[in-house]
């Protein structure tokens, strides 16, 4: 059962680096992002919460992120299956997270360095 | 706040209508009236006849004095009601209460208590609450017997579980044989009280004035001797608009408060001895600053043993900015502990334990298999059995069942005692090791973790918090709601170093608290003369939107700041949560959980009912504007909302 698990999450990385080379689309991306609800956890722009850690900006690997998606049960983060969020919406995902630009430094925003 | 003036003529009226009245009840036209012609130094006060004849309805004149020198028994109950300090009393009107409520109003003239109008019972109870937690003593609340109460309960759960004080009066009418027919005997119960029995600490229903006296002294005393919470108090309409005649010969008992259970000499000189031996020992508080010298005390503790804190938040017990507060990286240094004490915890299981909200649910043990415990809580005192708040039971190897704070002094100097040369160095060592990651954690809030989505919208609650702590940081200023929905950023941005910065939450998570406990808190900081700012969820606003007009019309000076994300956001994750679990996704979790489609537009509620409302604001680049805006109207006195359409947490 394992080997079979094994197998079969392998060929989904296959499969997801595959599209999401091709045709990753960061406008779906986004679309998708709000529609699953990675927001509720993970902040409008991934910047994390309380509820989650920040996913953006810089992104981990598209892999990485899938592998979290489809086996969180090792986590509190509710697992995505295939059927609920297919691997061409993991990479649109991935390729919005990839757009949101890094925040000004700390030390730039005057707010920020209140006493 | 109302002053209203005493009307001389009315006054003077009921006085002499009091005189009056012995034959009143028993002869009610013209009667009374002859009667008082023989009293000096009263005018002949108008006949019932007189009076139906005025107002065109059929007239009792209420209150009937036997004696001279008698007078309305709810006049006595202000008496009892101003011998234990009730300041205030919040009420929703009833006719089972009218006779407090008028003696109140004529007798008291409005003044020790007040009266404060709530527009639903749960709101005043949330407004007890708060008021509790800053003043340090109980707010008074009448409520109508039977539905006044049941409307209440829920904000009772809250304040048993949050160990708030509250004296609970409510009407009734229990005599069968002499009560109104129709809605007074719909509203009347055999136990009104049953309801809250589960989760109020004490109630009664006295069939005497001078036992009403007595019963509402016990109640005050219950609920102000450690662990706090809510009593309740049946005063029955017949002794409200009874008469204490002088041959009843009433007294009111001396108020005087019990001293606050202190932990047994031998345990805790074991727990210090543990403490004083620990190489990493840490510091769990909860529930456990009653008075504002709780936290200078813990600071004493902390800094002798050289021991991590970890504040629960449930009341302001630690410096946020102190060098021994790790609250953030609680997980980590609870992992590594090997002495750990817990201060009036809650759930002193979830500390050590963890617990994953998964398909197959997952427990472990998050601290180290042979950390030693001690617990020092005075919840062991007073538990009931139905409702759960009291948590998993956890084993502990010291258990102190008493009042933390009053245990406090004691545990500093056995500590101290206990502590050599060698144990004084190694504490040193832990705060400087502690302080070095303290100031780490705090760089990096600041300079990294803040700044993302810092130009987002909806706004960020990194940036919602910054913003306002901008506007706040040189006033005099206190947070009267829990922050945790923002993702605690005012406690990992602002200084909570004053004992009076912070009241915690609601205890028992019933929603509805939130605008009540914060109006209630505002009204104790008032004569202070601090700025008080409510982080205010919307969903929580939308079950008591009423409470805006309660703080309007006692012209409550505080700042609120919705947090508002649209949605009982909590809830979404749940659904979600399950939707992944079934294999059926996440698109319809907002079915149901959403407050979208329309809009609540609570700065136009906030104006509705005379309240400033600013916003919505949807971009961050206003926040600023609206909020040094928002401040001025508080300082000149009034209440105002300013709208923040905002990430969800």
């Amino acid at each position: 059962m394992k080997t079979i698990f094994t197998l079969a999450f392998s060929a989904s990385l296959v499969a997801l680096t595959q599209s999401s080379a091709l045709a990753a689309d960061a406008t779906r991306g986004k679309q998708v992002y709000n529609k699953v609800g990675c927001y509720q956890c993970h902040g409008y722009e991934g910047q994390g919460a309380n509820t989650g850690p920040r996913l953006a900006p810089e992104p981990m690997a598209v892999e990485g992120l899938s592998a979290f998606l489809r086996n969180a049960a090792s986590t509190t983060m509710p697992p995505y299956s295939e059927k609920v969020l297919s691997d061409a919406d993991v990479a649109d995902i991935h390729a919005y997270l990839s757009t949101i630009k890094k925040p000004p430094a700390g030390k730039s925003i005057p707010l920020l360095n209140n006493p | 706040m109302s002053n209203d003036k005493p009307s001389v003529d009315r006054r003077k009226f009921l006085t002499a209508a009091a005189v009056s009245g012995a034959a009143a009840v028993s002869a009610p036209t013209g009667v009374g009236s002859a009667q008082a012609q023989g009293v000096a130094g009263f005018t002949k006060p108008p006949s019932a006849a007189d009076m139906e004849a005025e107002i065109g309805q059929p007239v009792r004149i209420a209150a009937t004095m036997k004696e001279e020198g008698g007078r309305p028994g709810s006049d006595f109950m202000v008496d009892v009601l101003r011998a234990m300090d009730i300041d205030y009393v919040a009420t929703n009107p009833a006719s089972s209460c009218r006779g407090l409520h008028e003696s109140i109003n004529n007798y008291a003239m409005n003044k020790k208590p007040e009266l404060l109008t709530a527009m639903h019972e749960e709101i005043a109870t949330a407004m007890a609450h708060g008021y509790a937690k800053v003043s340090g003593k109980p707010m008074g609340l009448l409520f109508h017997g039977t539905v006044g109460i049941q409307h209440a309960v829920m904000a009772f759960y809250n304040a048993w579980c949050d160990r708030a004080p509250m004296l609970v009066m409510s009407g009734n009418h229990g005599d069968a044989a002499h009560r109104a027919p129709g809605i007074p005997t719909t509203h009347a119960a055999q136990d009104p009280l049953a309801i809250a029995r589960d989760f109020t600490k004490w109630d009664d229903q006295p069939g005497s004035l001078q036992a009403s006296a007595e019963s509402l002294m016990r109640a005050c005393k219950i609920a102000m001797t450690p662990p706090y919470g809510p009593v309740c108090v049946s005063l029955d309409a017949h002794l409200q608009e009874g008469v204490a005649n002088p041959s009843d010969k009433l007294r009111i008992p001396k108020f005087t408060r019990s001293a606050p259970p202190q932990g047994d000499s031998g345990a805790v000189k074991e727990a210090a001895q543990m403490l004083a031996a620990a190489q990493n020992p840490v510091i769990v508080v909860d529930r456990a600053a009653r008075t504002h010298a709780f936290q200078g005390m813990l600071v004493q503790l902390a800094e002798l043993l050289g021991a991590a804190v970890v504040d629960q938040l449930g009341r302001q017990n630690f410096p946020s900015r102190h060098p021994l507060n790790v609250t953030p990286r609680a997980r980590g240094v609870i992992a590594t502990a090997d002495v750990i004490i817990g201060l009036e915890l809650n759930d002193f299981w979830g500390i050590v334990n963890s617990y994953a909200d998964v398909a197959e649910a997952r427990q472990d043990k998050r601290a180290k298999a042979d950390v030693r415990l001690v617990s020092i809580n005075s919840r062991d005192l007073n538990l009931k059995a139905n409702y759960q708040e009291f948590q998993r039971f956890q084993d502990v190897d010291v258990a102190i069942a008493a009042d933390s704070e009053a245990t406090m002094p004691a545990l500093i100097e056995a500590v101290r005692a206990a502590m050599n040369g060698d144990m004084r160095a190694a504490a040193e060592r832990r705060i400087a090791s502690h302080a070095a990651a303290t100031q780490k954690q705090s760089e990096r809030f600041l300079n990294v973790d803040a700044t993302y989505a810092w130009d987002a919208s909806p706004i960020s609650t990194a940036r919602l918090s910054a913003e306002l702590w901008n506007v706040i940081k040189d006033l005099d200023w206190a947070l009267v709601s829990r922050d945790v929905r923002l993702s605690n950023w005012p406690h990992r941005i602002w200084n909570f170093d004053k004992p009076y910065q912070y009241i915690g939450d609601s205890g028992g998570a019933g929603q509805g608290y939130g605008m009540g406990a914060a109006i209630g808190a505002a009204l104790a900081h008032r004569e202070h003369g601090r700025f008080v700012v409510n982080l205010q969820g919307d969903g929580d606003l939308m079950y008591g939107p009423g409470a805006i007009w309660s703080a309007v019309h006692h012209k409550i000076p505080l700042l609120t700041v919705m947090h508002n994300n649209r949605a009982y956001h909590q809830e979404i994750m749940h659904v979600q949560r399950v939707g992944n679990w079934r294999d059926r996704g996440v698109d319809r979790a907002h079915i149901g959980t959403t407050i979208d489609n329309p809009h609540v537009d609570f700065a136009t509620l906030a104006k509705s009912m005379g309240m400033e409302g600013i916003g919505p604001i949807s971009d961050p680049k206003d926040l600023g504007a609206a909020f040094r805006r928002a401040v001025q109207i508080v300082k000149a006195g009034e209440p105002v909302l300013v709208d923040v359409v905002s990430q969800p947490r």
